[in-house]
């Protein structure tokens, strides 16, 4: 009895430890967003607060480095291309769940295949293309490739939300004379909305983080998106302003950490949909 | 049946496959091909060089030291990373798999990392593991235990990387497998405790190879992103000291972005494609055998 309860108590103390590991860095770099670039070098940071020295951070970051406009890029290109990568994977996944067709499964792994390819060896060509369409730093330039890589897994992801519903479904509704693309729309959509929802996280989620290709194709400040802002306070030349950078991180890891509020049972469900079934 | 004649079905998968098919043939598949022709050729845009060279670049790789020690590098990043994974992912779910109150929370808190921006997260390290300011060496120092390095010790910078890799990817491998945990028969169990088997037994002999399938599925899974790694490694140490963390996606970056040699970089990052091709292969397998366990 008395070993359990030690046992039990020694589980709690892990427990709060491993959250600790987990949230504290968040902690530390909130708090060191609010010190002077001088006052980084006090550790452990005092827990005083002086409200102009934090006002001062965040203007600096949010409007004389920009940021807030990366903000606004960032939105702009994730939504656009999530918004595009649904309208063309939706048919697409739909047609590998329900209608048979020669090497079905070759190509739906081939499909899938695309998604693990390295970011890097398609970078220079994409660069080049963008440049022959006339897109290169622009965020058209930048959607275009986000909606290639997007594709594979949101097509994975919704043939495994869409093999779910029973097909019974698109029978009776083709025996009533909808066409397959009406089945689509009409029947189908609303039932596989979960799945839209798990694959644009899924998506939103690496065009928001994306990074490489970015920096090839955009040049201009006011078109960097987050990554590509944060990257810019990396260089070898100049050390690095920390009580900045530290502001730098909040201000990209709050948007992360609201979205990551809402929509956490659905990351979980694409992480598993891919794993456990 | 109407929608069993076959010009009925063709047709219907033109229209629609052929929008995504075309947008990947386009956008994923030529690039692929180009960069393939590309590493054919010496160019570079600032020497206004371009000539066709067959297989130098092949060739010059393979005399090329950063290009082996690159290769290593992300070899150790990828064995030591998911080897740190699987072990601390699988405890974590068998650690929640108690249920102790509150344990959704932390588990909440642990999905965290994985959304967050790795260049960001480089950053963040590179902050708390400073050797003069950062909080990581204080606790330490509070503790009474030494103070590393950390990025800028030749011995241990590659080390942090796969600890900021471990500390942002660790929750993967604990999704899946806690996931996996809970669709588990609980009868297997209570067979397995009513046959006298301890704890350890039970996990050793029952839990552990019914999760295998699952574990198997994130390793790999994991290993191909650890193998690409480049947004932590530019955030965290820049591919240095010297090139003690520099990846081969670093590398092939470096030499295409910065440097503007695009021929070599080309034949880098398609010697990631090949192995990169292979590994997803050996996934693939995986993804055909639960397809048929499913059935």
């Amino acid at each position: 009895m008395i070993t359990r309860r030690i046992e039990r108590a020694f589980a709690y103390l892990l427990l709060v430890l491993i959250g600790i590991i987990g949230f504290a860095p968040f902690v530390v770099i909130l708090l060191l967003s609010t010190k002077a670039r001088i006052e980084i070098l006090q550790v452990p940071p005092t827990l005083d607060f002086d409200i102009d020295q934090i006002v001062s951070n965040y203007r600096n970051v949010l409007i004389d480095r920009g940021f807030l406009g990366y903000t606004l890029n960032s939105i702009v290109v994730t939504t656009l291309t999530v918004i595009v990568a649904l309208l063309v994977a939706t048919p697409a996944a739909y047609a590998f769940s329900r209608i048979p067709f020669r090497r079905r499964d070759g190509w739906a792994n081939t499909v899938l295949s695309l998604r693990f390819m390295p970011a890097v060896a398609v970078a220079i060509p994409i660069l080049l293309m963008m440049r022959f369409l006339d897109l290169d730093d622009t965020l058209p330039g930048l959607v275009i490739p986000y909606v290639a890589f997007s594709l594979p897994l949101v097509i994975w992801i919704l043939i495994g939300f869409f093999d779910e519903i029973p097909r019974e479904l698109d029978d009776a509704a083709m025996v009533d004379g909808c066409s397959r693309f009406r089945v689509l729309t009409s029947v189908m959509l609303p039932l596989v909305r979960p799945g839209l929802i798990v694959s644009s996280i899924f998506a939103a989620i690496f065009i928001w983080n994306e990074f490489l290709v970015g920096m090839y194709i955009v040049n201009s400040q006011s078109l960097k998106t987050i990554p590509l802002g944060a990257a810019g306070l990396i260089s070898a030349q100049r050390p690095i302003d920390w009580n900045v950078a530290a502001t730098v991180g909040v201000v990209t890891i709050i948007p992360i950490f609201v979205f990551s509020l809402f929509v956490q049972r659905y990351i979980v469900r694409g992480i598993t949909a891919g794993a456990v079934k | 049946m109407r929608t069993a004649h076959p010009l009925h079905t063709r047709r219907d998968i033109l229209l629609l496959i052929s929008p995504a098919a075309a947008y990947l043939v386009l956008f994923s598949v030529f690039p692929l091909v180009y960069s393939l022709g590309i590493s054919f050729f010496d160019w570079s845009p600032t020497t206004s060089s371009f000539t066709f060279v067959g297989l130098d670049n092949y060739a010059m790789l393979a005399r090329d030291a950063v290009f082996w020690q690159a290769a290593v590098n992300t070899g150790i990043l990828v064995v030591a990373s998911i080897a740190i994974q699987v072990v601390l992912g699988t405890a974590l779910a068998l650690f929640f798999d108690l249920h102790l109150r509150g344990s959704w929370f932390v588990r909440g808190v642990l999905i965290l990392p994985m959304l967050l921006t790795p260049v960001v997260v480089g950053l963040m390290w590179r902050a708390l593991l400073n050797p003069d300011w950062g909080m990581v060496n204080w606790l330490l120092g509070e503790l009474g235990l030494p103070k590393p390095l950390w990025t800028a010790d030749p011995k241990l910078a590659l080390v942090t990387l796969v600890l900021v890799d471990s500390w942002q990817w660790t929750p993967f491998i604990m999704v899946i497998v806690f996931a996996r945990l809970q669709a588990l028969p609980r009868d297997v169990f209570e067979a397995s405790a009513v046959d006298g088997a301890g704890r350890i037994a039970t996990l050793r002999q029952v839990t552990l190879p019914l999760l295998a399938p699952a574990i198997a599925f994130a390793a790999v899974f994991r290993s191909i992103d650890a193998f690409r790694s480049f947004d932590v490694v530019f955030g965290l140490t820049y591919g240095g000291p010297g090139r003690l963390t520099t990846t081969l996606s670093f590398y092939a970056w470096e030499t295409g972005f910065s440097f503007t040699r695009y021929g070599y970089a080309s034949a880098i990052s398609y010697v990631m494609v090949i192995v990169a091709t292979v590994a997803f292969m050996v996934l693939a397998a995986r993804l055909a055998l639960r397809r048929a366990d499913a059935r």
